[in-house]
């Protein structure tokens, strides 16, 4: 019988929703095997939505500490005034629907070796398969005196949230006429166009309201992610605005004084209005806890699905991990989220995992109007995710008003595509 | 009780459909969910990108292949057609083309879509593509239900004699020759006001 007519029949059966695109209707039945997931974000929250999915049958539990995610990608937005905090927010009631156990706590350590996970509010949960997907840490101290106390003075607000809304109210408080100094950090960090991008946003809001105010972009770097499209973008809507300053150029920022508002690089200090420190990031906390990382902190794993190098069945993915050519994006972790699941669903069915297939889509906004991006698509080559010769790459440099405006349009249709694609 | 006879019924359809065709629904399925990102999940978008479930599996096949070898102008479906092959493509035509159609949430002026009805009639819109933007023809979209926003874009890269379009296309530069954006506001208001 062919996979059309197999589902025909699953459909005549009015039980295709149930199931899914995909099921394995041969073996489900409830607790064939228990994932627990940890870290309800683009990756997390997507690998337990298509474990489900793939095979209702499999127990997923989802870990999460909020109540409430707020997503990184449009959290510039949030910055710039074009969309509220409330806008960014995403509640777990989606994931509950289609019978995900979600438990609001913390994972403080796992036990690789006897297959359990502790949480914080005192209680411990077998898994036969575990989805680690926490996000990055911060590498406190890497820009001396900049620790977690002089994040509330000097934001980072590179985890959505709190952190966003005190950003924002800084730069609401600024006098015109001030500078806000934006610090991005070294590779390879979350979402390598972002700090670019919340230049520009800052900007678009500095622009309309703050018109004599500047902001400075010192970066860790001499090159960054889509480069040319977004110094096309200051030059057109920000001259005069935004000034790019990179590590060849003084412009590593190598300490803080955050009680006295001081950015400090190898030959300069400055007291700018408003400093958004972007600091060195790592794995998440709990990734180094149970050992998933390697010298460099992040968490080898193969490359086909995502189980860690170091702990058999544990399985890491998102910005954590080392994902060969991807970078550490949201789409990126929500394309994981699914080679994942689909692995595990395999290996619980005993079937054969096929070629897995990656996917990244980065959008940016210079302004409301204005949309650059930057595709890949990604394959196994070898045992690495390799992007695919000929495909992918950067929207053009020549492109007309028409067709950034048309990005424009398909980033924001992104955004609900794919947080609903994750919570709903 | 109506779980164990569903469960029994499964299986059965389980044991029938045997381990290959369960590999190539799993294959079809991890080449086509990660469009979900833009495409929304199952290829019913939220908008304004393009709702692609249950469009016909040529329309899909063709329009992946016309995006890869740049027949069609895009945005950036032309670098990511680019990352897969033929039989991917194929995979993905037939996920989609099996899943429901799900008409796109949005706002819609009826004095406007009004309009467009008269114009979809008037300029012989309805010969390709049918009475209410459902055509019999697999190779035409359905363009009931569709995003607006995006059918507005795609009208204007028809009327653009720069950009690169399809031979079954053509006709589509005549057809909207001299229409202003207002025009093609409302035609496309018509068609995503139909079911």
């Amino acid at each position: 019988m062919s996979n059309i007519k197999r589902r025909d029949f699953v459909k005549a059966l009015g039980v295709g929703t149930a199931l899914g695109a995909v099921g394995f209707p041969s073996i489900s039945r409830a607790g064939k095997a228990k994932v627990i997931v940890i870290g309800g974000g683009y990756g997390g929250a997507t690998c337990a939505k298509y474990l489900k999915r793939y095979d209702s049958g499999i127990d997923v539990t989802l870990i999460e500490k909020n109540q409430n995610y707020y997503s990184c990608p449009f959290s510039n937005e949030v910055l710039g005034g074009e969309k509220t905090l409330d806008e960014i927010k995403f509640g777990y009631g989606g994931l509950s629907g289609h019978g995900i156990n979600v438990v609001h706590d913390e994972v403080v350590d796992i036990d690789t070796g006897g297959k359990k996970v502790k949480l914080k509010g005192g209680a411990t949960q077998g898994y036969d398969y575990l989805v680690v997907s926490p996000g990055i840490g911060f590498k406190w101290g890497a820009i001396e005196g900049y620790d977690e106390a002089a994040a509330e003075k000097m934001p980072h607000a590179w985890k959505a949230g709190p952190q966003t809304a005190l950003l924002r109210q800084q730069l609401e408080a600024m006098e015109d006429g001030g500078v806000v100094m934006l610090a991005a950090p070294p590779n390879p960090f979350r979402c390598p166009p972002g700090p670019y991008e919340r230049a520009a946003q800052i900007a678009h809001y500095l622009k309309h309201h703050k018109p004599k105010s500047k902001l400075i972009i010192m970066d860790s770097k001499d090159k960054f992610s889509k480069q040319g499209l977004f110094m096309q973008g200051y030059e057109k809507f920000y001259k005069g605005i935004i000034e790019w300053r990179s590590a060849a150029n003084d412009g590593k920022v190598l300490g803080v004084d955050a009680d006295e508002g001081m950015v400090i690089t190898e030959f300069d200090e400055f007291k700018p209005a408003v400093a958004n420190i972007i600091p060195p990031q790592t794995a998440g906390a709990i990734a180094h806890k149970a050992g998933l990382t390697n010298d460099a902190g992040w968490c080898p794993v193969d490359q086909k699905t995502f189980e860690s190098s170091i702990a058999k069945d544990v399985f890491v993915i998102g910005d954590s991990c080392i994902a060969g050519a991807m970078p550490k994006s949201g789409y990126s972790a929500n394309s994981q989220g699914k080679v994942c699941a689909a692995a595990i669903a395999t290996r619980v069915n005993n079937e054969k995992m096929p070629d897995p297939s990656y996917l990244n889509t980065c959008y940016s906004l210079i302004t409301p109007d204005w949309g650059i991006s930057v595709a890949a698509v990604y394959q196994l080559d070898g045992d690495a995710i390799k992007g695919v010769q000929g495909a992918g790459g950067l929207s053009p440099m020549d492109a007309s008003a028409a067709d950034r405006k048309a990005e424009s349009m398909y980033a924001r249709s992104w955004f609900k595509n794919i947080t609903n694609d994750i919570f709903g | 009780m109506k779980k164990s006879r569903l469960s029994a019924l499964l299986m059965a359809a389980g044991l029938l459909a045997g381990a290959n065709a369960m590999a190539g629904d799993m294959r079809a399925a991890v080449v086509s969910n990660p469009c979900a990102g833009c495409h929304g999940t199952d290829g019913a978008s939220a908008g304004e990108a393009p709702v692609i479930a249950g469009l016909s599996r040529v329309y899909l096949m063709q329009t992946m292949q016309n995006y890869k070898n740049g027949t069609r102008f895009s945005t950036i479906m032309g670098r990511i057609a680019k990352g897969y092959d033929s039989g991917q493509m194929n995979d993905m035509a037939v996920f989609y083309s099996e899943l429901p159609w799900v008409d796109g949430k949005q706002d819609i002026d009826a004095d406007l879509a009004a309009k467009g009805k008269d114009l979809h009639n008037s300029r012989g819109c309805n010969t390709c593509h049918g009475a209410n933007g459902i055509s019999p023809m697999p190779a035409a979209p359905r363009l009931a239900g569709q995003f607006a926003d995006y059918m507005v874009v795609q009208m204007q890269y028809y009327q653009d004699p720069a950009k690169p379009k399809v031979p079954m296309a053509m006709p589509m530069q005549g057809m909207l020759a001299g229409l202003s954006e207002d025009d093609l506001k409302a035609l496309a208001a018509f068609y995503a006001s139909q079911k």
